[in-house]
């Protein structure tokens, strides 16, 4: 409801400028994951908690324990409507949440430490999991009893006489990484000998393999649409790769011909990557890398580097763009902090003074006819009040209103909106590390910390990029 | 559209707009009653009036002879008879804010006696006294969920009951300076805004009690603060004469409103819509705004209001066909028309409405600012109203300590005059066109549902007005 106040020309802007805001973590966070409608952030911690975030308020709206303490939240995947969440741990644990009351609908033990785990986009009773050193696993939760766990193959389909002379090679062949299409109709995995498999989620069959590199791919990632495809690689290249219209019924294997599209690397220092993300349309892909403060934003179409988001002094892990704003979150590798970076909004003065405009220039100021007549009040407000015909409708709510809302519908009943707890406030018991310098750290009480969430403000090590703040404060 | 102004069939008279508009209350009573009738036969007649009328249900044949034109659109009611339902006793001061849980099923009242009474809107018993305020409650606001309400406090407090239990919840907000003047929750229960008398709105993140924003507001007491309907933009009022519209996510100012006469402005409320601002100001006017162009769009008149701070809300109202249908079809024999009386019931209306220093209460039509109706009090001022939005239910509190609950009358002047008899007073078009022509004031005897005796109008005037710590007060103009 706000845009029609907004600045037209902050709203073409689609790439975050400058740091907008620390959430406070609770715990050293590792992985994030935006919500489907964008309200908000899941993170994953080295702990193994998980914090959702209120993306309004930047405050935590629910904390989830569930997975073995001390290791490591593997990744994080929503369900459409925001009422589920994925989590995927190397306790071997995949735990599907209800977060209208944080309960855990299903735990799966899978075997394996989990590199991966996503949902279904259509049923989130089912997901995919990547496996380390093991075969990667489509779980069916449909069974309250049981998970119904089915291997998925790790090797890349070849044709006969290929067969033969890669079996000593397919002996340490692996599935990194696991992830759906839209659609939900195939899986797109990649090994660690720099392959790429199609599986159809139907007959759990390898449909197409091509091979990017002879590196692990590290991570996989699609565009909303299912057409792009986003690889990060550990030969540090990143590739986008243009996918065919999977669901399309006469789509044969044979004719699926998958070509690289744009190559990004770091050609001066051969960095690699630490983490990938496409833009909410595709448009841009961003990525964090090793070593090194900045998220790198790159525009597809030309391929060339635009932005370089500065902001923190500390590498940055798992990077996220919001699903619909321009916005981006990321993870602070050392102190395990998540960053938003965002658009600056200047007030603008002429908002505040009804009575003035911004202009850009001298405007000559022409009256009108009747302007400084002298009229009796009581004619003058009677002109007014007759003038007061126009229909007005004040209850109808127009669809195009809640498209721009992002899907805000009041009236749905089978939207979900978490309930809101009053009493996250003190739950906040976890210790913090916190960064006071290069090599040095030290535990963070809470106390300290809310104080300086509040602020706005980190403490040493992250103190730098409040200037792109723009909150007020009450004294 | 539905309220046009002169149907085919109906007897020539003279309705011309000027004097719709600045004659509210017509000084002929029986002008207005007229009106009714005429309602009736603008109405095809009784083959229509039998389909939505479940007593005659449908004539023994089955003919539905539903002419199309009524069935596209049904007729806009032209006034509207609420009458009370509910006295509630109890508070020792006057009331100040009022307030229908989302659900419905709750009444909140908050007073200067600095306790807040929670009723059942069904049965008017009290089922919570809420106390735990040191000084007189100005404002309180229901969560989205119906299970927590806020209240803002003249100790410079905002609290947070638990509504099921009556327990006042831990969590308290701490920041103002000066009297917690105004409340408003999001509509996704995160967040509240408040207002207050140190002239400053506040955005809080209630999960964690924090002060997330406090936005340099106004240069005089904050009056009114509201949410829009998807909480990305925050309405404030000051008695500076200003309404500002400010950004949730930045917290910057995207607009500021202001009428030439400058009054202040005790009340800013988002319509339902969230396209425009009821806003209220003490030159006894209630104004709908564009806030986008930054125009006012109607101007409502009618009521009084140059002392106290008294705020304007929206209601809706169907059509009478579209109520009694609603209200009592529990046979079955009309069932065919199911899809029909769907589309009939949907159309809905939108007033406004606002109490008044003379005791009555205001019912505007939105968009044609016909007044709809003057629902007569005791001459105590009416401070706080508030619309039930689901089974047209208005609420209001006033000086005169009591809490009136009005539902709308199931006979319509209009349309129980219509002589088939479906639903029961005849009487009511007689009390109706009392109402409308007003001016009785207090001394319409009407029939309370639940027996209580109408108040008596002590002197409570002067409790509210004197005391400076309550809202219930004056906002001193000079």
């Amino acid at each position: 409801m706000n845009l029609p106040l907004t600045d037209p020309l902050l709203l073409a802007q689609d790439i975050p400028e400058s740091l907008s805001a620390r959430l406070r973590s609770s715990g050293q966070a590792v992985c994030i994951r935006f919500s489907h409608r964008g309200d908000l952030l899941a993170s994953g911690t080295a702990k193994g908690t998980i914090a959702i975030f209120d993306l309004e308020t930047n405050g935590v709206a629910r904390k989830l324990q569930g997975h073995t303490t001390g290791r490591t939240v593997q990744s994080l995947s929503w369900e459409k409507s925001g009422r589920y969440l994925l989590s995927s741990s190397i306790d071997w644990k995949v735990i599907l949440w209800d977060l209208k009351d944080g309960s855990r609908v299903r735990v799966c033990n899978l075997g394996a430490p989990v590199y991966i785990a996503e949902l279904h986009p259509q049923n989130w009773l089912m997901c995919v999991a990547a496996l380390y050193e093991y075969r990667p696993v489509l779980a069916d939760f449909t069974d309250v009893k049981r998970t119904h766990q089915h291997a998925l193959p790790n090797l890349p389909k070849r044709g006969a006489h290929e067969a033969e002379a890669s079996e000593k090679a397919d002996a340490k062949h692996f599935t990194t990484v696991a992830a759906f299409t839209p659609g939900g109709t195939h899986i797109i995995t990649g090994t660690t000998k720099g392959w790429l498999n199609l599986i159809s989620t139907s007959t759990r069959e390898t449909v197409y393999s091509t091979r990017l590199c002879s590196k692990p791919i590290l991570l996989i990632r699609l565009s909303s649409s299912g057409r792009d495809l986003l690889v990060n690689a550990s030969d540090t290249i990143i590739r986008t790769i243009k996918l065919p219209d999977l669901t399309s019924p006469t789509l044969s294997p044979d004719n699926i011909n998958l070509e690289v599209e744009h190559k990004f690397q770091d050609v001066v220092n051969r960095l690699s990557w630490n983490h990938v993300a496409f833009s909410s349309n595709a448009d841009y892909v961003m990525a964090s890398t090793l070593m090194n403060h900045d998220i790198y934003i790159w525009e597809r179409g030309h391929g060339s580097l635009v932005k370089i988001l500065e902001g923190p002094k500390e590498e940055l892990g798992a990077v996220e763009w919001h699903p619909s704003r321009p916005l981006v979150a990321a993870t602070g590798v050392e102190s395990g902090r998540v960053y938003v970076w965002g658009i600056n909004m200047p007030q603008r003065w002429s908002a505040l003074a009804p009575d003035f405009a911004e202009v850009e220039e001298n405007v000559e100021y022409i009256e009108k006819e009747d302007e400084f007549d002298i009229r009796p009040a009581e004619e003058l407000q009677q002109r007014r009040l007759d003038q007061e015909d126009e229909e007005v409708d004040v209850l109808t709510v127009d669809e195009e209103q809640i498209e721009r809302e992002g899907g805000f519908k009041q009236e749905r009943e089978d939207e979900f909106r978490m309930p809101v707890l009053l009493d996250m406030g003190e739950s906040d018991s976890e210790d913090e590390i916190v960064a006071i310098g290069t090599g040095q750290f030290r535990r963070k009480s809470t106390a300290q910390d809310e104080m300086g969430f509040e602020d706005g403000e980190g403490e040493g090590a992250v103190r730098e990029g409040g200037s792109g703040r723009k909150r007020r404060r009450a004294d | 559209m539905s309220n046009d102004f002169s149907p085919a069939g109906t007897p020539h008279r003279d309705r011309s707009p000027k004097r719709k508009r600045f004659s509210p209350t017509p000084t002929d009573p029986s002008a207005k009653l007229q009106y009714a009738y005429d309602e009736d036969q603008d109405v095809p007649s009784d083959a229509d009036e039998a389909f939505h009328t479940p007593a005659s249900a449908l004539s023994p044949n089955g003919t539905t002879v539903t002419p199309k034109r009524r069935k596209t659109s049904p007729t806009r009611p032209r006034s509207l008879n609420y009458r009370p339902h509910f006295t509630l006793h109890g508070h020792k001061r006057g009331i100040s804010c009022v307030k229908i849980s989302p659900r419905g099923h709750l009444i909140a009242s908050a007073s200067a006696d600095s306790t807040i009474k929670l009723w059942d809107a069904r049965t008017g018993a009290l089922q919570h006294t809420l106390e735990g305020h040191l000084a007189g409650i100005n404002t309180i606001t229901w969560s989205p969920d119906s299970r927590v309400l806020a209240s803002g406090s003249d100790d410079k407090l905002i609290r947070f009951w638990e509504v099921e239990s009556g327990k006042c919840l831990e969590t308290v907000l701490v920041g103002h300076h000066n009297y917690v003047y105004s409340l408003a929750f999001a509509p996704k229960g995160n967040m509240l805004v408040s207002g207050s008398y140190d002239e400053a709105v506040f955005l809080w993140d209630i999960r964690t009690a924090r002060l997330m924003r406090s936005l340099p507001a106004h240069s005089d007491p904050v009056s009114g603060v509201d949410f829009v309907r998807d909480g990305t933009l925050i309405a404030s009022c000051s008695s500076d004469g200003l309404i500002r519209i400010w950004d949730t996510g930045t917290g910057q100012c995207l607009k500021t409103l202001v009428h030439e006469d400058n009054a202040a402005v005790t009340s800013v409320k988002f319509s339902p819509n969230g396209r425009y601002v009821l806003a209220a100001t003490l030159d006894s006017n209630v104004r709908l705004w564009n806030y986008v162009d930054g125009r006012v769009v109607k101007t409502y008149q009618g009521h009084k209001n140059v002392k106290y701070s008294i705020n304007a809300c929206f209601g809706t109202y169907s059509s009478m066909a579209a109520m009694l249908e609603e209200a009592g079809s529990p046979d079955g024999e009309d069932e065919g028309e199911d899809g029909e009386r769907d589309s009939r019931a949907k159309k809905q209306w939108a007033f406004a409405a606002i109490g008044s220093e003379d005791g009555s209460i205001v019912l505007w039509d939105v968009s044609s600012k016909e007044m709809l109706q003057r629902i007569p009090g005791n001459g105590t001022p009416v401070l706080a109203v508030d619309v039930g939005m689901e089974d047209q239910t208005i609420v209001s509190g006033g000086l005169d300590c009591c809490v009136r609950v009005w539902k709308r009358g199931l006979g319509d002047a209009s349309e129980t005059t219509n002589g088939d008899g479906a639903i029961e007073e005849n009487g009511t078009a007689h009390v109706n066109g009392q109402t409308d022509a007003q001016e009785n004031g207090g001394d319409v005897v009407v029939p309370i549902a639940n027996g209580n005796e109408e108040s008596t109008t002590e002197a409570v005037d002067g409790d509210g007005a004197g005391d400076e710590m309550e809202k219930a007060m004056a906002m001193v103009l000079e």
